[in-house]
Formats: structure tokens, C-alpha cells, sequence
């Protein structure tokens, strides 16, 4: 039997092996999850004035402040056209001119998890440079900052970037050379945190463009959102790729986004409990990054569901012997 | 505040965390469990499971 003749590359010659997973790569080049804001389990598209200082108005963008009540924040908040390729975006509006105190942030960081981010080398001769790409939109203009950082606050890079023109969509692209020292884990926890900043003082705010040994949230003399009342900062599109140069925005299929939040936070809708005080185990969807955080609201019916034997698959429930409807959450995010 | 919670072997590994009736699980990498121990460091005792 005569096969037909496959004409592939050799891995190392016509393909260099260290561009495998880099540059116009099409298969999780984006290490963001949800850098385009579609997937909102939290909130859906309400607005939220987080009066804690560590909560997630969206999947996987923890709003991180040092006062509460500084920002409504909302899926498409202050309700402007996306930029072109995307439907959604997170807005967030400043609800007063409050001057941040000099060692005081407001931020809006994802951690990204390391095992999603072992392969960039950090910490090593081996390092791999990076390329931060995102769509921007502000009724303020100016220098704007943000910072990436290790898991252990230990390594920061500052950064800095230019909103020209108020309330028009600006996109950004900033190149980072790897940090070669430092220790980035590379295990369930948080691997690399990007922090965008509404605000900053001036003791973790560090110079743009290079890694330092301090815990920095901005880049010195940024522009602070959180001091205009009324101002505005729209951002969508993040993306997070290796490479020294930005390429065009990975789209995932929308379940296929989902099911990568769902690994850090999911909720259902209505279960129940019996009369008769029997056990019930659910299972996730999708296997949580940790073992996760149960949290309940009741409905209709007496007594108060007791939640058991939690794992990264499932967990039990059981009541008296009432039936009560309820629904859970389950939290593992970094 | 937090109240201790046994499992179905009557093995307590698991609390609940009062304000929001949430169950944290007591794994090192669950970041409600790392306030939790953040909360007993500070002098905090936790109630007994019923």
C-alpha cells in the first residue's frame, strides 16, 4: 500500500523551538483570563460600589483599594461603544476627589495563576520577555500606571503608558524584559499579579520600567482616577503574550472562556434538600484551582444546610429534616 | 468571626466564617483559610463546632 508523502518541518531547523508558543501563536498565547470582560458571574452587568477593599466586580479582576466606596464599577459601565472587536468592556467611575494617601492604591489586578505562567522562565537566566496589550478609555488624560508583581510582593515592575485623548479608546502596547532574579512561583498560586491603577501614593508608586526589590502599584506621577469625582476608566482586551511585540487579540470560545473562571469562582442556581435529612453531593463543572470557599443563600423552606466534606470536585449537603432551596457559590480564587 | 465545623467523620476540617455564613476548607491555598490563620495569629479564638 502506497501512503501519500508528508512534507512537515522539523522542530529546530525551519521552526525554531523557542518560538513554539510565542509570537501570532493562536493557542493560549494570552495568559489573561477574561481580558476581553465577557464572562460575569459575579455581578452580571450591575454596577457595584465595593464597600470592602478586596472583591471582584468581574471574573478573575479583583478591585484591590485602601478606602471603600471610591468607584462604582460595572460590565460595560458609563455604557459607551467598545472598541472595535469586542462587546464588552469593565467601567469604572470615581464616586468622589479623595487624595490617596501616600502609601494608599486603588487597583484593578488579575493574578495569574503559576501554573499558567511557568514556562516564562522568571527568576532565571531564561527569563522570557513579554508583551502587555489592552484597549484604554478616560475622561482624564495623561500618564497612567500600573505594575506587574511576584506572588510575595518581593518584584515589581512598574509601568507607565499615555491616555492622549479623553474619552476616546486608546490601545496600548508595553514590552517587559523577564525578571531574571526574584522567586515567581510556578504552582497553583499566583504567579504574576498585573495591577492597573485608579490611584496610587507616592511610597508604591516606583520608577516605570524596571524591576525593583519593593511593592510598587503604580508608576511615579501617574495620573490618579480615584482624585476626580466623576472620572472615568474603561479598559478591555488585556492580553498578556510572550514575545517582544503585541499581536492581535486571542478570542476563545465563549465556553471555553467560562469554563477558565470557572476554576476560580462559580455559583448554580436553585438546589434543594429533601425532607428526610439525606446527604447530597454536588459536583463542579470545572475542577477548582483549590479547594474552594462554600458560600450559601438561602430560600424557600426551614433549617440551614450544612456544607461537608468540600474538594476541588465537590462537596456535601445536608439539612434537618426540612426542605429549603438554596444556592452556593464556590470561591477559589488567588 | 469564625466557628469550627466537624465533617461527616466528625473531624473538624473545615470553618465557617460568621459574617457571610461561608465554609472555607482548610487548605493552605484557599486565600479565605490564609485570613483565617491571619485572624488566629492576631490572638482571634475561633467558637467550638456544635
Amino acid at each position: 500500500m502506497a501512503y501519500g508523502l508528508i512534507n512537515a518541518d522539523q522542530i529546530g531547523t525551519s521552526v525554531a523551538n523557542t518560538s513554539l508558543g510565542a509570537g501570532d501563536a493562536s493557542l493560549m498565547k494570552n495568559r489573561i483570563i477574561n481580558g476581553a470582560m465577557t464572562i460575569s458571574q459575579y455581578n452580571g452587568t450591575s454596577s457595584v460600589t465595593p464597600s470592602t477593599t478586596n472583591t471582584y466586580p468581574i471574573d478573575r479582576w479583583q478591585y484591590n483599594a485602601s478606602q471603600s466606596s471610591k468607584f462604582a464599577i460595572q460590565q460595560n459601565g458609563g455604557a459607551v461603544t467598545p472598541p472595535v472587536g469586542f462587546i464588552n468592556y469593565l467601567g469604572c467611575t470615581s464616586q468622589s476627589a479623595y487624595s490617596v494617601g501616600a502609601s494608599e492604591s486603588f487597583v484593578l489586578q488579575q493574578s495569574i495563576e503559576g501554573l499558567n505562567v511557568y514556562d516564562l522562565g522568571w527568576g532565571s537566566a531564561n527569563a522570557k520577555t513579554v508583551t502587555l496589550s489592552f484597549w484604554v478609555y478616560s475622561s482624564l488624560t495623561g500618564t497612567f500606571g500600573g505594575a506587574l508583581a511576584n506572588n510575595g510582593n518581593t518584584r515589581c515592575y512598574p509601568f507607565s503608558y499615555s491616555i492622549p485623548v479623553a474619552n476616546t479608546w486608546t490601545q496600548i502596547s508595553i514590552t517587559i524584559a523577564g525578571d531574571t532574579t526574584g522567586t515567581w512561583t510556578t504552582d497553583n498560586s499566583a504567579g504574576i499579579k498585573l495591577r492597573f491603577s485608579l490611584g496610587a501614593g507616592a511610597t508604591v508608586s516606583g520608577t516605570a520600567g524596571s524591576w525593583s526589590g519593593t511593592n510598587y502599584y503604580s508608576a511615579t506621577g501617574a495620573v490618579s482616577v480615584v482624585g476626580t469625582n466623576g472620572a472615568t476608566f474603561y479598559i478591555t482586551g488585556v492580553q498578556l503574550e510572550v514575545g517582544s511585540s503585541a499581536t492581535g487579540y486571542e478570542y476563545r470560545q465563549y465556553g471555553q472562556e467560562w469554563a477558565l473562571c470557572q476554576r476560580y469562582y462559580q455559583g448554580t442556581s436553585n438546589v434543594h434538600t429533601s425532607s428526610s435529612a439525606y446527604p447530597f453531593t454536588t459536583r463542579y463543572p470545572v475542577t477548582t484551582r483549590a479547594t474552594p470557599t462554600i458560600t450559601t443563600t438561602l430560600g424557600g423552606g426551614g433549617g440551614t444546610p450544612g456544607i461537608y466534606d468540600i474538594s476541588t470536585s465537590g462537596f456535601r449537603y445536608q439539612n434537618d429534616t426540612s426542605q429549603r432551596d438554596f444556592t452556593w457559590t464556590a470561591s477559589a480564587e488567588l | 468571626m469564625y466557628k469550627l465545623q466537624k465533617n461527616s467523620s466528625n473531624e473538624i476540617n473545615s470553618v465557617i466564617r460568621l459574617s457571610d455564613n461561608a465554609t472555607i476548607p482548610f487548605d493552605p491555598a484557599n486565600t479565605d483559610y490564609q485570613e483565617y490563620l491571619k485572624w488566629l495569629e492576631a490572638g482571634n479564638t475561633p467558637e467550638a463546632a456544635s
